[in-house]
């Protein structure tokens, strides 16, 4: 028995260092590229990039340190996403149950909906200014549509036998709605919120690095205006741990609400 | 769908979609709500986009010059990005030595949105075509990948079992059963690179361009022409949802045999 441990441990740490080894032989080859060729004026090596990071945890970079960075995006995503998740649930649940909200509301939808995102950037900013508003705007464009749109599928793929079995014993339209048909689009709510989320990442990014001052997306964009090429990165760095971050907050958050549900993500 | 054309409901469309249009022609040109600067009237908007097609000004470019230019950077990044990415997901998923290798650099890139390499693209590769093209590669590579990977994943062992009684090879079994049972998945990420594909783009032009769509609207913008703005956000739509209109006629082609839901 001794032995099987000893034997799975060793397979648990062969696999994690065969799966750490591409990584560190890819920095490797970055840094030493970096080091001795012409790489290394075009960008800086992982370690002086991973250096930056903790360095602007306390030292400023542009006008705040990167936790306050990460903040700013952070309200702008959580104000446009929140409100993307609401009037999200709100309108797929009533385009699935509705024919009449259907019929009234589909085809705008569809007609506003292939725009891209970015292509909203320059008309928000004429309608809601420079300020916030127009942030909370683009993201909430980029989270609306995925979220509308998943729970209306989900809604629409209720398993029938559910619903039959659920007329037959009885049961009343409005408790069909709220006990058998609201519960069972759950898991597709949740995978419309893990895509709408991403996609209001993705946005905020995008609205940052044409229009603020402050946020993940600014670093990215004025370390390429000031040709400064470790604060690119190290925003790029930042972004990515964030993005991380908040999709493994939500995915513990749906292990909760939905534990009978194990979808493999 | 042909039968109930007239229906209740398809009248009810025709309305709103109707009533949308007008109430926004008189909010805008009757009652004059907002300055014409923050909102032009639907009309001004569809005269703006027919103009474009021969008129430069103010960005230098005809609006047929501006699609060529879009168009052209948006499919050379997603050829590259399909034509590398889906033979990566499926090798990754056959052969566990790619897997091990490439897995973890795969992991480590993914996390960042394809519009955060803008700046890096800029830097390494001037901000002519080829940096475009890199950043819509970049995003279509990765939902290839993702969505290939999967597909092969999630072959029948029982189909494989059955193979390999007949005697297939490794090779055979890839390319006779798992490939093949994988192509709704490869071309759901096909259709998701393509969508994360034409946003990238019009970012990349927005932030570093000299033609293209994203770069007349962000020029209208400055000009403060918002019907141009807006003309070229319908442009942008109607060419987006025709790609993906194409892509799917070309799936159905090619994709036999699916089961479960659909059309």
């Amino acid at each position: 028995m001794g032995n099987k441990t000893v034997n799975l441990i060793g397979k648990n740490s062969m696999r994690i260092v065969l799966t750490l080894l591409p990584i560190i032989g890819f920095l490797i080859l970055w840094q030493l590229a970096a080091m001795f060729t012409s790489i290394g004026n075009l960008m800086p090596g992982p370690i002086q990039v991973i250096e930056s990071l903790f360095i602007s945890f306390a030292k400023p970079l542009g006008p705040h340190t990167i936790q306050m960075h990460a903040l700013y995006s952070l309200k702008r995503v959580m104000v446009g996403y929140g409100s993307a998740v609401v009037t999200g649930i709100i309108f797929g649940v009533s385009l699935g149950l509705s024919k009449m909200f259907r019929a009234l509301f589909r085809p705008l939808f569809e007609l506003i909906r292939p725009i891209p995102t970015v292509a909203w950037i320059p008309i928000s900013i004429l309608w809601f200014g420079v300020d916030e508003m127009s942030k909370y705007f683009i993201v909430f464009y980029g989270a609306f549509a995925n979220v509308a749109l998943s729970v209306y599928m989900g809604i629409q793929r209720v398993d029938p036998v559910l619903v039959g079995a659920a007329k037959m014993l009885g049961c009343s339209e409005r408790q069909l709605t709220f006990k058998v048909v609201l519960p069972s689009c759950i898991p597709y709510i949740f995978s419309g919120m893990q895509v709408a989320l991403s996609a209001g990442i993705m946005s905020v990014v995008v609205a940052e690095m044409i229009n603020s001052y402050e946020g993940i997306g600014w670093n990215i964009h004025a370390g390429q205006q000031t040709a400064n090429m470790t604060q690119v990165l190290t925003g790029m760095v930042a972004l990515a741990i964030f993005g991380l971050l908040m999709a493994a907050i939500l995915r513990q958050v749906e292990r909760r609400m939905c534990a009978w549900n194990t979808r493999n993500t | 769908m042909k039968k109930d054309f007239f229906s209740k409901y398809t009248v009810i469309s025709i309305i709103s979609v109707t009533l949308f249009f007008v109430i926004w022609y008189v909010l805008t040109a009757k009652m004059m709500i907002v300055p014409a600067y923050v909102m032009p009237d639907p009309l001004k908007v569809f005269g703006a986009l027919l103009r474009k097609f021969t008129v430069k000004t103010p960005d230098g470019a005809t609006l047929g010059s501006h699609i060529a230019a879009s168009l052209q950077v948006a499919l050379m990044g997603f050829g590259f990005g399909t034509g590398l990415g889906v033979p990566l997901g499926i090798l990754m998923a056959w052969y566990k030595t790619v897997d091990r290798v490439a897995r973890p650099i795969f992991d480590f890139l993914r996390p960042i949105p394809p519009i955060a390499w803008i700046p890096v693209m800029i830097l390494w590769l001037g901000i002519g075509t080829e940096a475009r093209a890199a950043v819509i590669f970049m995003s279509a590579f990765i939902p290839n990948v993702i969505n290939s990977y999967t597909g092969i994943q999630q072959t029948s062992q029982v189909h494989i079992w059955v193979g390999r009684t007949f005697g297939a090879s490794d090779f055979e079994l890839l390319t006779r059963v798992a490939i093949p049972s994988a192509l709704p998945n490869i071309f759901t990420g096909m259709r998701l690179s393509l969508g994360t594909s034409w946003v990238s783009l019009v970012s990349a032009e927005m932030l570093a361009s000299t033609r293209g769509l994203g770069y007349m609207i962000q020029i209208g913008r400055q000009f403060s022409r918002t019907d141009l703005v807006l003309a070229g956000m319908i442009a942008i739509g109607i060419l987006g949802g025709l790609l993906a209109v194409i892509l799917e006629k070309v799936e159905n082609r090619i994709v036999k045999g699916r089961q479960g839901y659909g059309k």
